[in-house]
């Protein structure tokens, strides 16, 4: 709840990613509820027939199809020409977004260093796996982190497979700072323009958005992408540690809110809490995206080994 | 209620009030920090308050306790006091029987638990909190001062004029109760001896003062407020006077104990030897029970430290009066009969069942009483003769005190100058004492006289000598002949002896030729004679002639007193423990009955010591090393001398507390209310309470407990 006041900042790999860590998800690979068609041929099966080695079906040929195809057996038995189609192994996008404003560097443990550790944990599983791996920080700056990009993006990388591309991927989320404010819908707008292929994507956020999370949301469903929410929220936000007549300051818009800390009062927090998490559900549910809250305290592996794969995101 | 200083609490209110509210109105300085989100804050203050500042105000504990607080303080300001019809600056003085009575252990209904001299300590206690204290924040009014006496037969001041409450506190607590009876009279005089004189003021014709001088009768000052706490067990009570100040009595009677309650105590014990036998000891023991009912209680004799008889004694049921409800004791009593001819320490126990029953005997302390019974008295003896050898040789052997054989020279020259007084018995052997300037020969006192003719008055006439021979006839019964026979007894010649008419000379001992041996008696002389030599006889070879010395020297001398003179060994509890002992006396303590030891007293020029008063029952030594007296107990060298200090007092034993007490001028009722009206300073209960609330709100900010 509160801003850390000396967060985590990880710098190297091994702060985002421990080898206990990486030895747990090796086995695990980024799973959709649909198999998504990609650009390079990936170890993924694909609705597609194309061109494994796996036999799937027939088709009569047609005039253009590739000759190498024609199933000469069937040829001399039938005098016809059929086609022989094969599962088609294709790679899949996997996009995490994940929050880098201000109210992500708040908690005890840290939400942002949380969030970092997560998306290193999913972005690995996707780079071992050939998958094509994207990550975009969300977070409104003051001038143009990308060249041609838009203000309220904060960071961005693209187009990473395979498993040496692991150090890129660390570098990217430890270059990245939580600071300022988001403008959510804005920036999911661009991420819908500018993403390419199908696959999965995970947001990482709190959820916590003045303006709300709804529009933004919505743009990012569709155009083939499965979208999971993952909303990160400390233990301190989910029971408040203060007391006393306090004066509560906004991190990312500096808004005010003198409060005096009481049992009712808390009692108020939490119910608006859970409803505004479960608002955050129903919305997504509704939209087929799968939201999950999940507070920083839990154990990493226990969200991917657990609840993740629970939930359709890994397998 | 009232209140001390209401002015100081209104203004403290009228400021301190307010401010606390505006301080609750005015936003706190809130502590600032940063939060990711404000969005559940802002929805969650919407929610929970309508921006009402009143309802705000309605839902704060901490302010409701903080004036709680404040309001308790303001109160505590304001010297809140229960009402009182005392005056300010009185004196009082505290009188607080200590006596024996005291000890009932009928202080509260609830028998056993407490006697009525801490109750009377208690209810004291009680009086002296309730006295007016100096206020704090006004330095006009006067505090109340009391002075504390504690009396049993004596007086004693234990605190003078004081308004230090923790002081007259400490005082009463100190005072320790006693087993003696109670006299108020010098209580009374004491206190009354603290007032001023009264001055009287001669003034001239201008109204100048010419002459004044003091009374020593009339009291002049302030009044004195007497508060009595007692059973009203008082012997000389109406030696106090009571005075009228503003229609109200000077002199306040608390009564403490229950008139109803039953006590058997001892009220006399006294012991006696027989005439005839002086080793007959008859212990005679009084009892008195203030029982409705009849009651038989045993009476247990203990000489020496061991049981000696047990004897119940049945007592009837005391009368009561049925308007006032006060008890007239009944009494009963028992007597113990030994053969001891020693001194002995007799004790005697009542055993009541009051241990186990406070109902039947709230008094323990009046069930015992000891008694030190002197051995039979040894005599003074003195042998006026002229060189008889059987005589003198066999009263040598006997136990005397002293002994002394005399001319008939010196005899003549004691008469003279008064000297004989000092013996018991004297013994004329052949030798009749001359006349003297009235034609007396025998003065007063006791006498043995052999082989004279004592002429009348006290004597018999002579009719010449006798042919002698045997006795033929004695009385048996008499005590110098009881123990001897005279069978052998055998007269060469004995005069002839003729009693007069009227005389008070009886015959103890008959030969054919008449009385040989003969006994005389009025007011001042007894004499036993034998007016046949004994040279003449076989009797001084005969063992009877021993035997009839000492029961002559036994009978006349020991016997001439029958009561045991125990009157100097005997301490009423309150007097002093005064004795004269040998003047060589060193070392001298008196070992008291709880084992201690006294100071060592130092004897005056002619050997008196004095000890005391002495305020406990019991049994006293006095010990010194030197000479001892006849009668007192030597051991290792140390002589020891044994007094009883006994309660016996039928006024004590009485234990039903007095509902009225007669003084010299009024009837005074006791105060039915225990509870006096007390000023009550309430202001360290509201602090209290302020204090106790801040702990309770310093919790409930901890807890987090708010409303």
């Amino acid at each position: 709840m509160l801003r850390s006041e000396n967060p985590t900042r990880p710098t190297t790999i091994d702060e985002l990613l421990s080898s206990q860590l990486i030895a747990k998800i090796s086995q695990l690979d980024v799973s959709s509820k649909k198999i998504f068609a990609g650009k390079l041929k990936g170890e993924r099966r694909s609705k597609k027939r194309g061109e494994s080695v796996e036999f799937a079906d027939h088709r009569p040929y047609a005039t253009g199809d590739d000759l190498r195809h024609i199933d000469w057996n069937i040829y001399a038995r039938l005098d016809r020409f059929f086609m022989k189609l094969f599962m088609e192994e294709e790679d899949l996008s996997l996009h995490i977004v994940i929050d880098a404003s201000a109210s992500s560097d708040c908690g005890e443990p840290n939400k942002f260093y949380y969030m970092q550790q997560v998306a290193m944990a999913m972005g690995y599983i996707g780079l071992i796996n050939l998958n094509r791996v994207a990550v975009t920080a969300v977070g409104l700056r003051d001038e143009l982190v990308i060249p041609g990009g838009d203000k309220s993006i904060a960071g961005n990388i693209r187009d990473l497979r395979g498993r040496r591309r692991t150090h890129d991927l660390a570098r990217f989320l430890c270059s990245i700072e939580p600071e300022g404010s988001t403008d959510f819908a804005q920036a999911c707008k661009r991420i819908a323009m500018t993403r390419r292929g199908k696959g999965v994507m995970i947001v990482l956020s709190d959820f916590l958005m003045k303006e709300g999370y709804e529009t933004g949301l919505r743009m990012l469903v569709g155009r083939g992408y499965d979208v999971f929410a993952i909303q990160t929220l400390s233990p301190q936000e989910v029971e408040p540690d203060i007391a006393g007549d306090l004066q509560l300051r906004d991190v990312e818009d500096g808004d005010m809110a003198e409060v005096t800390i009481s049992a009712p009062l808390l009692k108020k927090y939490k119910e608006n809490l859970a409803a505004y998490c479960q608002g955050l559900r129903d919305f997504c549910a509704r939209r087929e995206i799968t939201a999950l809250t999940i507070q920083t305290d839990t154990p990493i592996d226990t969200l991917l080994l657990d609840y993740l794969r629970k939930r359709g995101v890994l397998r | 209620m009232t209140w001390a200083t209401p002015m100081l609490a209104a203004i403290v209110a009228a400021i301190a009030i307010p401010a606390l509210v505006i301080l609750y109105f005015l936003k706190l300085r809130r502590i600032p920090r940063e939060v990711s989100s404000t969005l559940l804050w802002k929805k969650a203050i919407q929610d929970l308050q309508a921006n009402a500042p009143f309802q705000r105000l309605r839902k704060n504990l901490l302010l409701f306790l903080q004036l709680i607080v404040l309001g308790l303080i303001i109160f505590g300001l304001a010297q809140p006091r229960s009402a009182s019809s005392v005056s300010s600056g009185q004196k009082f003085i505290l009188m607080i029987d200590r006596s024996a009575s005291m000890a009932s252990v009928d202080g509260q209904t609830d028998l056993g638990k407490q006697t009525r001299f801490e109750e009377a300590k208690k209810q004291a206690i009680e009086l002296v909190q309730s006295m007016r204290e100096p206020s704090m924040f006004s330095q006009g009014e006067k505090a109340d001062e009391a002075m504390i006496i504690a009396f049993d037969a004596n007086a004693e001041i234990i605190t003078s004029f004081t308004s230090d409450q923790s002081e007259l506190i400490n005082s009463i607590n100190s005072i320790t109760q006693s087993d003696a009876p109670s006299s108020i009279a010098e209580a009374y005089r004491l206190a009354q001896a603290q007032r001023p004189k009264r001055i009287v003021n001669a003034t001239n014709e201008a109204g100048e003062i010419t002459e004044s001088h003091e009374l020593d009768e009339l009291k002049g000052g302030e009044p004195y407020f007497f508060h009595l706490f007692s059973d009203g067990r008082v012997s000389d009570i109406d030696s106090v006077r009571a005075e009228e100040v503003d229609a109200q009595t000077t002199f306040e009677y608390h009564a403490i104990g229950s008139q109803s309650s039953n006590n058997i105590g001892l009220v006399a014990l006294r012991s006696e030897r027989d005439y005839d036998t002086p080793s007959k000891l008859s212990i005679f023991v009084a009892v008195q029970s203030t029982d409705s009912i009849e009651r038989t209680i045993d009476a247990e004799l203990i000489i020496d430290g061991s049981t000696r008889s047990v004897r119940s004694i049945d007592l009837p049921a005391a009368t009561i009066d049925e308007t006032t409800g006060q008890r007239t004791p009944a009494s009963g009593g028992v007597i113990f009969e030994l053969d001891e001819p020693n001194g002995i320490i007799a004790r005697v126990r009542l055993d009541t069942n009051g241990n186990e029953n406070p109902e039947a005997d709230v008094l323990l302390s009046d069930n015992e009483a000891t008694l030190v019974v002197p051995p039979a008295k040894q005599a003074a003896v003195a042998l006026i003769s002229t060189g008889n050898l059987f005589v003198g040789s066999a009263i040598q052997g006997m136990p005397l005190s002293r002994f002394d054989t005399i001319t008939p020279a010196q005899y003549e020259e004691n008469r003279v100058s008064g000297e004989n007084d000092v013996y018991d018995l004297i013994i004329l052997d052949g030798y009749l004492p001359k006349k003297d300037e009235f034609g007396s020969i025998l003065d007063p006192g006791r006498y043995l006289i052999l082989g004279e003719v004592v002429p009348p008055p006290y004597g018999v006439v002579d009719k010449g000598v006798g042919s002698g021979g045997s006795i033929i006839d004695w009385r048996r019964t008499h005590p110098v002949l009881r123990d001897l026979t005279l069978d052998a007894l055998l007269l060469a010649e004995n005069p002839i002896v003729e009693i007069p008419e009227d005389s008070g000379v009886i015959s103890l001992a008959e030969t054919a030729s008449g009385p040989v041996i003969l006994e005389t008696s009025d007011a001042d002389v007894r004499a036993i004679m034998v007016p046949f030599e004994l040279t003449k006889t076989n009797w001084p070879f005969d063992v009877s002639f021993v035997v009839f010395l000492a029961s002559t020297v036994d009978y006349l001398a020991t016997g001439s007193t029958v009561a045991v003179d125990q009157n100097e060994r005997q301490i009423v509890p309150g007097n002093v423990l005064s004795d004269r002992i040998p003047a060589d006396a060193s070392g001298v303590r008196v070992l008291l009955p709880d084992g201690s030891r006294s100071e060592e007293l130092i004897p005056t020029a002619d050997g008196r010591v004095v000890y005391g008063p002495i305020t406990n029952a019991g049994l006293y030594r006095l010990r010194w090393r030197g000479t001892s007296a006849p009668t007192d107990v030597v051991e290792d060298g140390t002589n020891y001398r044994t007094f009883a200090a006994n309660l016996l007092d039928p006024t004590e034993s009485n234990v039903s507390t007095q509902s009225t007490i007669a003084l010299a001028n009024q009837i005074v009722t006791a105060d039915s209310s225990t509870q006096r009206k007390r000023i009550k300073d309430w202001w360290p209960y509201f602090l209290m309470g302020a204090l106790l609330i801040l702990l309770f709100e310093w919790w409930v900010y901890n807890k987090k407990m708010y409303l």
